[in-house]
């Protein structure tokens, strides 16, 4: 048994790693480890699902361990999902070609896209929400939203243009945000970094 | 509120350091590329942009190692363009520590590679450099580091350009780039009101005003400043300050 804390990011096979591993580590008791096999990924203390690629392509490399990983999720392991992995948490979406490979299927719903004119949504924009572990404001990077069936588990909101969609959400020990904290500056990595301080406790 | 206005710094970066020079030539070093980038971070950056104009594959290669090292210490989006020609060296930039990729000359000659990053990696990591000058009355495109004329018509580009799979217009006025006259408002506004996706203004930021009026004339999501900067004429701070008096919404840095 390892006396550290076992961080893993589950590792698309694209894109930015380094930022959010940076900002995921936050000191000698944590070990954050990259892993592109999704079953091997659950042997951990807490999962990350990052925020890079096509909704397509990422259910895909999930595919041959989507079962045990909602089951993991929905049976507690703390899991940090931000934006694309957010999406990945519900059942389906409207990105890429219809009758692609589902979603993971924690929370009831689907992906759909933005209502706005200027898609994808890139910036800078207000996070709303009374939880004070969330940052005022974080950078979006984002053509699809997730709408929840059930808006229970959804802890913030933020609107582009006109249309209004959860920004946060939170099942089990599971938290989901469409905002990327590793690129939201200080208030963004304290987020990161209380996850991590929570896994620890 | 709603989603902020950005202001975006570029770095001009040449072996692995940031260089000044006027039109690729005269160029000094002012400093290290991680350095400078997480300065401009906490003086309130909304993004940084590393223009790669390295002439060899040996400074090329340097460039990766430079992205993983500003990765690791930068927490605001980082794009990274020049040389970037195949959906595998948009994979490469991007592995290496990029959050977007912004292609130029490449797209022109094989506008595929457009699509192609669009479908690997998402339309919101893919960054099109459009570099424009008036000729005759219209905007023309030109292409490796505005040297050369192409046919294409900017506006119309821009077009085809987003309905391949770029998800963001980073829009260069050749006339103006360098100039400090302000940013080319009426080309600005023309390819932003054609696209439905976020277009930056840039080339011939001179001051917070021309920011401001790039913003609400020329209807650019964001404003890409360089020299006025580096050569300290004024600050990050400063320009946001101007824009939030201008009731512009911005992000105020921690």
């Amino acid at each position: 048994m390892s006396a550290k804390t076992i961080v893993t990011i589950f590792d698309y096979g694209a894109g930015n790693m380094h930022s959010l591993a940076k900002a995921l580590d936050v000191g000698d008791n944590v070990e954050i480890r990259l892993q592109r096999d999704p079953l091997a990924a659950l042997a951990t203390d807490a999962l990350v699902l990052p925020g890079v690629g096509a909704f397509g392509n990422a259910a895909a490399r999930l595919a041959s361990g989507a079962g045990p990983m909602r089951d993991a999720i929905l049976a507690g392991l703390p899991t940090l999902c931000i934006c694309l992995g957010m999406q990945l948490l519900f059942e389906e979406s409207e990105e890429g070609p219809g009758g692609g490979p589902a979603g993971l299927g924690v929370i009831p719903g689907r992906v759909r896209r933005l209502r706005a004119r200027r898609i994808p949504q890139i910036g800078w924009n207000e996070v709303d929400s009374f939880d004070e572990a969330l940052p005022e404001v974080a950078y979006f990077a984002n053509s699809y939203v997730c709408e929840p069936d059930n808006e229970d588990c959804v802890v913030a909101y933020t609107t582009h243009e006109r249309d209004r969609f959860a920004s946060a959400v939170t099942i089990a020990n599971a938290v989901g945000v469409q905002f990327h904290p590793e690129k939201s500056s200080s208030a963004g990595v304290r987020f990161v970094r209380d996850f991590v301080h929570g896994v620890i406790r | 509120m709603t989603l902020t206005r950005r202001l975006i710094v570029c770095l001009d970066v040449k072996g692995g350091r940031v260089v000044k020079g006027t039109r690729f030539v005269d160029l000094r070093d002012v400093g290290d590329p991680v350095e400078l980038a997480a300065r401009y971070e906490a003086e309130g950056a909304d993004e940084i942009v590393f223009l790669d104009i390295s002439a060899t594959s040996e400074e090329r290669g340097t460039l990766l190692d430079v992205a993983q090292r500003t990765a690791e210490r930068l927490f605001i989006p980082l794009t990274i363009g020049g040389g970037v020609r195949t959906a595998d060296d948009v994979a490469r930039v991007l592995r290496a520590g990029a959050d977007k990729v912004a292609i130029n000359s490449a797209a022109v000659l094989r506008p595929e590679v457009l699509s192609d990053a669009a479908a690997m990696f998402g339309a919101q990591c893919v960054v099109s450099s459009i570099d424009a000058k008036l000729i005759e009355g219209s905007w023309r495109v030109f292409t490796h580091g505005g040297k050369t004329a192409t046919d294409l018509d900017a506006i119309a580009w821009a077009r085809e350009c987003v309905s391949r799979g770029a998800g963001e217009i980073l829009l260069t006025s050749v006339d103006r780039d360098g100039s400090r006259d302000g940013y080319d408002i009426d080309l600005t506004r023309a390819v932003s009101d054609a696209v439905d996706v976020p277009v930056i203004a840039s080339g011939g930021a001179g001051s917070a005003a021309d920011v401001i009026v790039a913003i609400r004339s020329g209807n650019a999501d964001a404003a890409l400043v360089a020299g006025i900067l580096h050569d300290r004429v004024t600050t990050v701070a400063e320009i946001k300050a101007h824009m939030r008096e201008a009731l512009l919404p911005v992000r105020n840095a921690a």
